[in-house]
């Protein structure tokens, strides 16, 4: 289980995060909404270690395990994914290089086997035909030239092969064509399953269609101010944020 | 010393002037060149093109005496798999190779240069002509098929100076390379002079890789004459010294020649580099291509100078240059000065140079996938110099370039 509590996080003087709490049960799938700009990243990017991030107060706990104490590369390790709202170009690193470098990184901090390059080879391959980026991509600097959608299907390709205990989607869905949120959809049902969890952030109802959440989230003013099953996304759709924003 | 001709020289000169009034083969060309000298001392910060490069104030306090005669220990090379023609000098002194190498291939000792015409107003070149005993002679006959480099292994040991010259006539057509080391913990001044010509068609490539001591001074000049329709490919890799400075100067004097002068530096703790690169365009449409990348830690400091000079007759010329450096440290420095001279209106000539820290936002992503911090700030600058070392043709050159990164990699 993820569990966020009384969450204050600043970015610089901004206090962008004022006592987020948030629970997120191993084996669910739930929904982060709320307008542009109310701290949806800046959540993401604090649970998931970033330093010019000040945690000001709250906890953050993966399984029981207290991750703010961890560094990023610890948090990856006892399986946090971050799928970024924008991913980086990495020029001079070779797609198949990063991953393979990361993925034996974390087995090797888990203290498992690290994969074997024949082994690697086939299953990147067969995940990335699965997310629709061709083998040339793989050869190519990391993400460097690419599209938008490109970027994201990156992220998803990395979500198939780390297989991480808990995933952050930060806006995944934008940027990306109908067959690419179908993919996405597929994707995250495979590894959906009771050992796993997963917080979808989004604007839109859309991806949840692939994605069925068991809950969603809304956060306006720096808190969670409404909380709801899947149908609460639709309303969002029809009535927007105003309200929220106003009691927030 | 009561007849110095030096006006208060250092205790480094003063040896220096010492040394030479004690060689009793001085001939009368470099009795010329140390009166050259004597006129230019070693430059200081002063000196336009030492700015950043002070060889004054890093000898100053350097023993004044001749280096030791051998070499405690020699390190196996790492070029040994290309089974190279191998010189060594050690501490200025020239071993020829075992056994006389292939057909067409000429190595003897012979007198120093007199002079590079190019280099009459250059001090240390002076000092040079002035200091050096034989110059080590070499040459590949025209037309000669030619399957293994030449190793020259620079090794310099103790303290004191040493000076050496080296020359390479690669004949019309001939594909060669040379490959050049410079080793040793010494803590001493080693000045090297090397001299080559590429006749018409030939393609010489030359590759440097600087891997001394923390306390070493190196000047070391590359004079390239690039006949017509020939190439000069060269890749030098450095980790710096005291004060380690790597001058090339290429000069096409005919029509469709070629460069590639692309240089790295990894820099840590106080060490210093210096490429420092002319290049003349005097024939038409020859192409020259510059890379740069230089890499600061600690309070390591990156240097790089290039000079395009495109002479009026020279159209056609298409010459481009780029410096990146990469500053690890707050303490760290690159100092940059590319710059470009053109007197022919037809031609396409661009320069760039760029400094800056790694990418923070490059390196939460990588830790986020797992990295921790040291090894995805290797990964960065690992990809950073590549480009460099991937563009280097020979495979077994390209693999022990980059084995010498990932170890410098390791330590940082
Ligand atoms: N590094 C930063 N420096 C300054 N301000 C920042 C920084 N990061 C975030 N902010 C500010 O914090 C606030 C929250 O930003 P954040 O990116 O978390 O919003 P978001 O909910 O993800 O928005 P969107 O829906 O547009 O992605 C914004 O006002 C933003 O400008
Ligand atoms: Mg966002």
């Amino acid at each position: 289980m993820l569990k966020i509590d009384d969450l204050h996080v600043a970015v610089g003087d901004a206090e962008i995060l004022k006592g987020l709490t948030l629970e997120v049960p191993t084996g669910e799938v739930h929904a982060l909404m709320g307008p542009n700009g109310s701290g949806k990243s800046t959540l993401s990017h604090a649970v998931a270690g970033r330093d010019d991030y000040e945690i000001a107060s709250g906890s953050v706990t993966l399984d029981g395990e207290d991750l703010l104490a961890l560094d990023p590369n610890e948090r990856a390790a006892k399986g946090l994914f971050l799928s970024f709202q924008h991913p980086m170009e990495i020029p001079g690193v070779q797609t198949m290089n990063l991953i393979r470098t990361a993925l034996n990184a974390q087995k090797k901090a888990r203290g498992e086997e690290e994969v074997s390059a024949a082994d690697f080879i086939r299953t990147i391959r067969e995940k990335a035909r699965l997310v629709g980026l061709d083998d040339a991509k793989l050869k190519r600097p990391f993400n460097v030239g690419f599209s938008g959608g490109e970027k994201k299907r990156m992220e998803m390709l990395q979500l198939a092969m780390f297989e991480p205990r808990f995933a952050i989607m930060d806006e995944t869905d934008s940027g990306l064509d109908i067959d690419a949120l179908k993919m996405v959809g597929e994707v995250v049902n495979a590894l959906r399953g009771p050992d796993r969890g997963f917080l979808v952030i989004t604007h839109y109802q859309r991806l949840l269609e692939y994605i069925k959440p068991d809950r969603v989230h809304v956060l306006a003013g720096g808190r969670i101010v409404k909380s709801g099953g899947a149908r609460l996304a639709h309303e969002l759709e029809k009535s927007g944020y105003e309200q929220f924003i106003e009691a927030a | 010393m009561s007849q110095s001709l030096l006006i208060n020289p250092s205790a480094f000169e003063a040896g220096l002037e010492a040394i030479f009034a004690a060689r009793s083969t001085t001939n009368e060309a470099q009795a010329a060149a140390f009166a050259r000298f004597v006129k230019l001392r070693l430059p200081n910060r002063k000196v336009e093109g030492w700015k950043w490069s002070d060889i004054s104030a890093a000898t100053r306090k350097l023993a004044p005496e001749n280096a030791p005669e051998s070499a405690q220990i020699i390190a196996p090379t790492p070029f040994a798999a290309l089974d190279p023609i191998e010189c060594r000098i050690v501490n200025g002194r020239i071993e020829l190779p075992a056994e006389p190498a292939a057909e067409g291939f000429r190595c003897g000792l012979s007198d120093p240069v007199a002079t590079i015409p190019e280099l009459e107003t250059h001090p240390v070149a002076a000092l040079n002509v002035a200091l050096t005993g034989k110059a080590l002679e070499m040459e590949i006959a025209e037309g000669v098929s030619f399957g293994r480099p030449i190793l020259i292994r620079h090794i310099n040991t103790g303290v004191g100076f040493s000076f050496a010259q080296t020359v390479l006539r690669v004949g019309a057509g001939v594909r060669a390379a040379l490959i050049e080391t410079y080793e040793g913990d010494g803590a001493g001044f080693y000045s090297h002079l090397f001299h080559t010509v590429a006749r018409d068609g030939a393609v010489l490539e030359r590759y440097v890789l600087h891997d001394t001591g923390p306390d070493s001074i190196v000047h070391a000049i590359c004079a390239a004459k690039v006949d017509g329709a020939a190439r000069f490919d060269q890749t030098s890799l450095s980790t710096g010294g005291r004060l380690a400075r790597h001058e090339t100067h290429v000069h096409y004097w005919d029509p469709k020649s070629a460069g590639r002068i692309n240089s790295a530096a990894l820099l840590c703790g106080e060490r210093h580099n210096d490429f420092t690169t002319e290049v003349l365009h005097l024939g038409e449409d020859c192409a020259t291509r510059q890379l740069h990348k230089g890499v600061a830690a600690d309070r390591g400091r990156n240097v790089f100078q290039g000079k395009f000079h495109v002479k009026r007759g020279a159209q056609k010329t298409d010459a481009q240059m780029a410096a990146n450096a990469l500053l690890l440290s707050e303490t760290a420095e690159a100092n940059h000065k590319p710059e470009l001279e053109i007197y022919a209106d037809d031609v396409e000539c661009a320069h760039g140079s760029a400094v800056g820290a790694l990418d923070e936002d490059a390196l939460f992503y990588l830790r986020q996938r797992g990295l921790d911090e040291h090894e995805a700030r290797a990964l960065l600058v690992d990809a950073f110099v590549g480009e460099v070392v991937d563009g280097v043709e020979n495979e077994i050159v390209r693999e022990v370039f980059h084995a010498r990164v990932n170890a410098w990699l390791e330590n940082v």
